[in-house]
């Protein structure tokens, strides 16, 4: 009988382990599946005389092949990749929105700025004036394009935030339920293998919305943790995440994840603490990639829109009027703060706002504790300006930026400011009329018909560069204008720069008693006597504008400036582009980190491109090192079908095998009964 | 990717052999994206150095294609400006030939009138020609800026021509040329710099002659501008007979200043005498002839070329005798001369400009295809780079394909029956 229980059992066994080869060819395509194997024991002997005679085989327990380390080690590398490869993603998509060649926002603008040409040599052609203002309307809208395609992209990276998040917390309800059947299920002595896999698969697939950190509990319970101390799980019990504004930046658009415990306050966390995941790779393009293509952007709208604006302001209009504004810009931004001292920058005082010298950054202000005092952080390089108090940070220009409060902050309050954030969505072309392109210089200027030398104009134009009562050179946009024949007389006045052969040579200057601005505030100038030495193409700038010669002069030569509206001048003005072709120089001013305007856009996009470009070689990496890890842990847990297929024959010899010892034993026994029955 | 691991999931198997194949077919498609745009760099990250680059060289081109157009519109105007010159060049030298054959001591006043009707003709063309615009409407001899037609006159005030405009030059620059040419310089006479002056003589007998050489300066700087009048008195017998003296004075008709009397040295009374005046400040001239009592020579500055043309005409036609024509032919053609060299001046000006407007274009053409270099050298496909990476791609998928299905094949339930 002994044979037949053996035989049995063994039976038993192997139809155990077919079922389980059968189990996981099923499986093998099932996520997060452990390969199981059974393990077989033998039945311990019975004693007799003759020693322990083996009873047979019997199915110790069904093990499940996994290794701990591989599977947090590719969760991690997962988490790494999956962090990667949606900021690569977001990343493609904010460079197509700053592409180059000829249909780039880059060829628009610098087509804006060339049509000037044709103005500049047809003043009275309107079809270029037209074309200018039709360019800048064009301008304008890319660039409102360009930026409405930021915003979709962010809309639609929040949008995924908030979807993982949701997938994220429903993740961690389904683990602190497993944790709970794990934990009862543990009771029975077996390991509950399906369950583990589901946990094991569920928190495979948080990592890869969140980097966790898993510690397993003596109850076979497992706890995650978020940023390597908030507990998402513990136990049977789920906290859950959450995103919304920073909270000491109401309304900036910075996100941030929040942790959320019944009953607690939500806590911030810090997305240098995330690690790996989509969140944290969203996050980070949100907060960080979205932002930089949005101050590149805006900076370069608030650099061409103003300079433009304070150019044509210093123009005349057909009909000789001073030039109005040609793009809207923002007058001014407010800080984001918590605190109660917002800060503002004014982007409409040009003593206070210099376009030409802006960084593409956000700005954080902090104020320290104990107040007054404090640093303004340039968020993108973390440079630090510290200042004394507000009224020292007023005085004070930052990057052509000033920021301007109305008293100290809070101790250790923090205002983030972004200046260009909105500056490319809300620009407007506002002016239509070719009449209403300020054309022509306010000034005009004339040679002495007695000059004998070789002096010609090289240029005129307004700059509205004054001295301020400090002596500094500033652009307040203010031209005085050189003066007019007193009446009755219909002729003369002006400005009138003299020649002389010197000793000392030079020229000296009648008409104004201003300093020019190349005469250094402390040494002697008294006006129409000092004489100023004369340098070809040097330009000489008074009184808000600037006339460059060249040539040389002969003793007694003369240049006389002229207000370009007086009467003796007639209409002479509807016929110059002075002022348009100081603005098609603007082409060459240094604007951008001391990049011309016209490369100001390859500039863009070079660092657009280069974060795109490392966004996806990291991807690369990472999806390496994570395939490879993904490899190694199912070189384990996975299933090999040929190594099933082999365990198929093999258990099914050994079932037929057990099945011909169960016929041997019958046979026995029926040999026994026919010898019996004789 | 060798692997140490004897043993491989299935399915991770097949999903790694997926994702090589997928990473190999994207591979193919972006070479292929490459072929076809003939672009070795499509987006910025593929190479965001040579992205920039050739953005910039992109917007250098356009720039050069812009400043070429304007350049041409330059070209055109001072072309235009030069053939302007050209036109009144050969009509003052017009002008001066009938001035030549007015000046005929045959000719009657009738016939002296005829040639100041067609000498009229010529001024006026004249005018028309030194007010010629450019297409845009823009004076041609503009200089810094004018009035539409900058040459007005004649005036019925002091001057008599006027320069409606700021005078002077713009200067070329590197890429440009200016499109207008300084006509104040080219036609307008200055005081001290040209110091012309026209001299008059009062209506002189048939029987006697009396004419005035060119009026030149002699020291420009103590020019006034002024008008003068030199009136002969006290003509009579000299002190050794057959000889004569006589006496002027010379007035600033301006001021009314009146000179201290000048006698003229005993002279011959049978040949004419050629007295030289230097009582006017910083101009010199000769007179010539038989001074008679009360003989005036009136001298006023000329403001302009223009004024020049119309003393010539008003000279010939108001002349009775031949001594007033010869009077008013000898100074027009001195003071033409004096108007034709500044003009000619304007007009060599205007075509080193053309010249330098063609080197300008010589050195742009020369940018242009240096910049199309480096846009083609950044962002340009090497064809032959990419054809034969294509083909090293497409091989490569192929062998993926081709060895994913086989192993695919390869079971060992096909081996079970």
């Amino acid at each position: 009988m002994t044979l037949l229980n053996v035989g049995a059992r063994a039976l038993l066994a192997n139809q155990v382990a077919l079922q389980t080869a059968g189990n996981n060819i099923s499986n093998v395509n099932t996520p997060g599946y452990s390969r199981q194997t059974v393990a077989l024991q033998t039945v311990l002997g019975q004693y007799t005389g003759s020693g322990y005679i083996g009873k047979g085989v019997d199915v110790q327990t069904i093990l499940r092949n996994q290794s701990e380390l591989l599977t947090r080690q590719a969760a991690a590398a997962g988490s790494t990749q999956s962090a990667d490869a949606v900021r690569a993603d977001r990343l493609s998509q904010l460079q197509e929105v700053f592409s180059g060649g000829a249909t780039g926002l880059g060829a628009a603008i610098n087509d804006m700025m060339n049509a000037f040409s044709d103005v500049v040599n047809g003043p009275t052609d309107i079809t270029a004036r037209t074309v200018v203002l039709t360019r800048m309307d064009e301008t304008a809208a890319r660039m409102r394009t360009a930026a409405d395609r930021i915003n979709d992209i962010q809309a639609t990276s929040t949008a995924q935030l908030q979807n993982s998040v949701i997938a994220v917390n429903s993740l961690l309800r389904q683990v602190a339920s497993l944790n709970e059947q794990i934990t009862s299920a543990q009771g029975s002595g077996q390991p509950p293998n399906d369950l583990l896999d589901k946990r094991d698969q569920a928190i495979r697939e948080i990592n890869q919305y969140v980097q966790t950190t898993q510690i397993a509990a003596d109850d076979g319970s497992v706890g995650l943790f978020v940023a390597s101390s908030q507990p998402l799980v513990l136990g049977s019990v789920a906290a859950s995440v959450s995103i919304g504004d920073a909270t000491q930046f109401p309304g900036s658009g910075q996100l941030k994840l929040f942790f959320n415990r019944p009953g607690a306050a939500p806590i911030e966390l810090e997305e240098s603490m995330l690690g790996g995941g989509s969140i944290s790779g969203l996050l980070r393009f949100n907060n960080e990639d979205l932002t930089e293509g949005r101050n590149l952007l805006g900076r370069m709208t608030l650099a061409i829109g103003s300079t433009l604006n304070y150019q044509q302001a210093l123009g005349l209009t057909l009909d000789g009027q001073p030039g109005k504004p040609l793009f809207t810009t923002p007058p001014d931004v407010a800080g984001f703060t918590d605190g109660a001292q917002k800060g503002v920058i004014k982007f409409n005082d040009s003593t206070k706002f210099s376009p030409t010298a802006l960084a593409a950054s956000d700005y954080e202000v902090r104020f320290s504790s104990p107040t007054p005092g404090g640093q303004v952080i340039r968020l993108t390089d973390g440079n630090i300006t510290a200042f004394i108090d507000f009224a020292d940070l007023a005085s004070k220009q930052i990057d052509g930026l000033t920021f301007e409060f109305a008293a100290n902050g809070a101790a250790g309050q923090r205002v983030l400011f972004k200046p260009f954030t909105n500056a490319a969505a809300n620009i407007q072309a506002l002016i239509y009329s070719p009449r209403d392109l300020a054309v022509a210089n306010s000034i005009n200027a004339a040679m002495g018909t007695g000059n004998g030398g070789t002096l010609q104009l090289s240029s005129l134009k307004s700059t509205g560069l004054n001295r301020d009562p400090s002596g500094n050179i500033v652009a307040t946009g203010v031209v005085t204008p050189p003066p007019s024949p007193v009446l009755p007389a219909t002729t003369g006045g002006g400005v009138t720069i003299s020649f002389t052969a010197g000793p000392p040579s030079g020229y000296t200057i009648s008409g104004t008693a201003t300093r020019p601005l190349n005469v250094a505030p402390a040494s002697v100038y008294a006006p129409g006597t000092t004489v100023v030495p004369y340098v070809p193409g040097q330009p000489i700038q008074i009184d808000g504008w600037s006339i460059t010669l060249q040539g040389s002069p002969k003793d007694g030569d003369k240049v006389t400036i002229g207000n370009a509206l007086d009467a003796q001048y007639g209409d002479i003005y509807k016929r110059n582009s002075g002022n348009a072709s100081s603005m098609m120089d603007l082409r060459d001013a240094k604007m951008f980190d001391d990049s011309t305007l016209t490369d100001g856009y390859a500039g863009a996009i070079a660092q657009i491109g280069t974060r795109t470009q490392s966004a996806k070689f990291a991807v690369e990496l990472s999806t390496t090192i994570a395939g490879n890890l993904e490899r190694d842990r199912t070189a384990v847990s996975g299933v090999n079908l040929d190594e099933e297929a082999a365990r198929l024959i093999q258990y099914q010899q050994s079932y037929q095998a057990s099945a011909k010892m169960v016929q041997i034993a019958q046979n026995i026994f029926d040999s026994l009964l026919q010898t019996v029955g004789r | 990717m060798s692997n140490i691991i004897n043993r491989l999931g299935t399915a991770n198997m097949y999903d790694n052999a997926l994702r090589n194949i997928s990473a190999r077919q994207s591979g193919l498609s972006n070479l292929q994206e490459n072929l076809t745009s003939g672009k070795r760099v499509v987006r910025a990250s593929d190479d965001p150095v040579s992205a920039a680059q050739a953005e910039r060289a992109l917007n250098r081109l356009s720039r050069i294609q812009t400043e070429q157009r304007a350049l041409e519109t330059q070209r055109n105007a001072i072309a235009q400006g030069e053939s302007s010159l050209g036109d009144a060049v050969s009509l003052l030298q017009n002008f001066r030939e009938l001035t030549v054959s007015a000046g005929s001591a045959t000719l009657t006043p009738a016939d002296r009138a005829t040639i100041a009707n067609q000498l009229q003709g010529l001024r006026e063309q004249l005018q028309e020609v030194v007010n010629r615009k450019d297409t845009n409407g823009i004076p041609l001899l503009g200089a810094l800026g004018s009035a539409l037609a900058p040459f007005v006159g004649p005036l019925s005030t002091a001057p008599d021509y006027d320069f409606q405009g700021l005078p002077g030059q713009t200067a070329s620059s590197g890429v440009t040329v200016p499109g207008t040419l300084d006509g104040d310089s080219a036609f307008m006479f200055d005081t001290k710099r040209d110091g012309v002056y026209n001299a008059g003589v009062s209506a002189i007998p048939s029987n006697r002659q009396l004419t005035t050489s060119a009026i030149t300066p002699a020291d420009r700087s103590l020019i006034t501008g002024q008008n003068y009048t030199i009136v002969f008195s006290a003509v009579g017998p000299g002190a050794t007979y057959g000889t004569s003296t006589a006496t002027y004075t010379i007035t600033n008709t301006t001021t009314n200043a009146v000179s201290a009397p000048v006698v003229v040295p005993d002279f011959p009374s049978d040949k004419p005498v050629t007295v030289s005046v230097s009582g006017i400040p910083g101009l010199a001239f000769n007179v010539t002839g038989t001074p008679g009592n009360g003989d005036t020579i009136t001298l006023k500055p000329t403001p302009s070329l223009f004024s020049t043309l119309d003393s010539a005409i008003n000279g010939l036609r108001s002349a009775g005798n031949s001594n007033a024509a010869i009077q008013a032919v000898g100074q027009a053609l001195a003071n033409i001369d004096i108007g034709l060299e500044r003009v000619n001046n304007m007009r060599g000006y205007a075509g080193e400009l053309l010249n330098r407007a063609d080197r300008i274009t010589g050195d742009q053409d020369k940018r242009s295809i240096q910049l199309e270099g480096d846009r083609s050298r950044a962002e340009d496909l090497d064809m032959i780079k990419g054809i034969s990476d294509f083909q090293n791609q497409q091989i490569g998928y192929e062998a993926a394909l081709k060895s994913y299905a086989q192993v695919q094949k390869l079971s060992l339930f096909n081996f079970i029956s």
